[in-house]
């Protein structure tokens, strides 16, 4: 998991995140246990106390589950938040282009016809890929 | 009468001002860290972040205003608090000629309980050999001797002193492990003072901004992080709206741009200024520790 000290983001939430990231590649399934506060904390170089928020955050959302003297559980929930959390992270992007379009004075047509350039370029990226340079690792 | 004692604050700093006979170094300070929960305090050079650590630890006496260090005033029972706190300064007064294991035994004498477990345990992970004279520590050792010789007698209070400054970064790491190994186990209370922000988001609850010997703000990290703002609007008449937000950090007009930083940012506040004549193409920009800090002393600067 990494921590971005120099980002906006609560760390809280990025490690809050990172869980959640972890449960979705499958690294965490339903009912393993989750790293100790202390544990994590001193795996990622925070303060337990923001740990515990995280943890908080999860188990708020019914993704984490604590059992009294045992520690904490990965929810059956927290398998099926995986996709609706990639399509909100792509839908949170996309807000963030149109924002940027609307601030700069285009309209939502402009706006759709950026869009729609960058995926092709994506795709046409994707079916033609560029030459690898040999030296490159 | 009796004072109402506070069970809740490891530490309090009421009005707290310290002047000094050309300069006033700390002004009116007033501050309060709960129990459990760790304080970073940050601070261009010269703020008075060192003169404050002092007068934590007993050490400078305040021109006026109290210290309580765990319900006890400070000055009136120094020897109290001094059993209860560990204390690593900015500059370590560890004897020279002594051998690491001479160093410990001294201290160890100083405190009424000494945990010679956890005092072992942390000589070994940081490989201080007992047999090694101080002087041949390097910077590094020395600052990891000084954590060692702060905790092992288990304050309830651990006062760090910009004790990262000048470490290489393995080095930084190491130290920076102990005092989270220190925070899991024990649950001590932390008060720190730095100039490093990744240091403040790494071991901080709250942070404290000190600005020429005043307190600018002192919030819950994260609230701070997502409460605060800049926004970027387009003037296009060249001059900021009539109606300004409230609770403006920092700002500045330069040809037709508009930065302003805001506290308790919200969606309505952007909304206003939207709404504004003269005001155009309005932008929020999210803002990381950095860039936060540089805008609550930009602005003193500009005042001052």
């Amino acid at each position: 998991m990494n921590i971005d000290p120099r980002s906006h983001i609560p760390i809280y939430l990025q490690i809050a995140d990172g869980i959640r990231d972890a449960m979705a590649t499958g690294i965490y399934s339903p009912g393993e246990s989750l790293p100790s506060l202390r544990a994590l904390a001193l795996d990622v170089q925070v303060n337990p106390n923001t740990v515990q928020r995280a943890y908080d955050a999860l188990a708020r959302e019914g993704l984490i589950y604590s059992r009294r003297g045992k520690g904490l559980f990965v929810a059956e929930q927290g398998k099926a938040d995986a996709r609706t959390r990639a399509q909100q992270a792509v839908r949170r992007s996309f807000d963030e282009g149109i924002r940027t379009g609307h601030a700069t004075g285009m309209d939502t047509k402009a706006v759709r016809t950026v869009f729609e350039a960058s995926l092709s370029a994506k795709d046409s990226r994707a079916s033609n890929p560029p030459a690898r340079d040999p030296a490159e690792k | 009468m009796t004072t109402q004692v506070d069970d809740h604050a490891a530490i309090e700093l009421m009005g707290l001002t310290k002047q000094f006979s050309r300069s006033t170094a700390v002004k009116d300070l007033s501050l309060r860290v709960d129990r459990g929960s760790t304080f970073g305090l940050i601070g261009p050079n010269g703020a008075g972040k060192t003169t404050t650590m002092k007068m934590l630890m007993g050490i400078l006496r305040p021109t006026t205003g109290a210290v309580t260090v765990l319900g006890t005033n400070v000055f009136a029972e120094p020897l109290v608090v001094k059993q209860r706190v560990g204390y690593v300064p900015e500059s370590h007064h560890i004897d020279r000629w002594m051998r690491v294991g001479e160093a410990v035994g001294f201290c160890r004498s100083l405190y009424e309980s000494w945990n010679d477990q956890t005092c072992q345990q942390m000589l070994d992970r940081f490989e201080l050999d007992p047999n090694k004279k101080v002087k041949q520590l390097s910077k590094g050792m020395l600052v990891k001797l000084s954590l060692v010789l702060a905790v092992s007698h288990e304050p309830e209070v651990l006062l760090l002193d910009e004790p990262m400054a000048g470490l290489d970064p393995l080095a930084r790491e190491e130290f920076l492990d102990g005092v989270l190994r220190t925070i899991c186990e024990r649950g001590q209370t932390v008060i720190f003072s730095t100039h490093s922000l990744d240091d403040v988001q790494r071991l901080a609850d709250t942070v404290g901004i000190l600005y020429d010997g005043r307190l600018l703000v002192h919030r819950n990290i994260e609230e701070l992080l997502v409460m605060t703002k800049r926004i970027r609007a387009t003037l296009t008449g060249g001059h900021p709206p009539d109606c300004l937000p409230e609770n403006i950090i920092w700002q500045r007009v330069q040809g037709r741009e508009w930065l302003v930083a805001v506290g308790d940012f919200t969606v309505e506040k952007v909304q206003q200024i939207r709404a504004q004549e003269g005001v155009d193409r309005v932008e929020v920009i999210d803002l990381g520790l950095e860039d936060l800090f540089k805008d609550f002393i930009r602005e003193r600067k500009a005042v001052s």
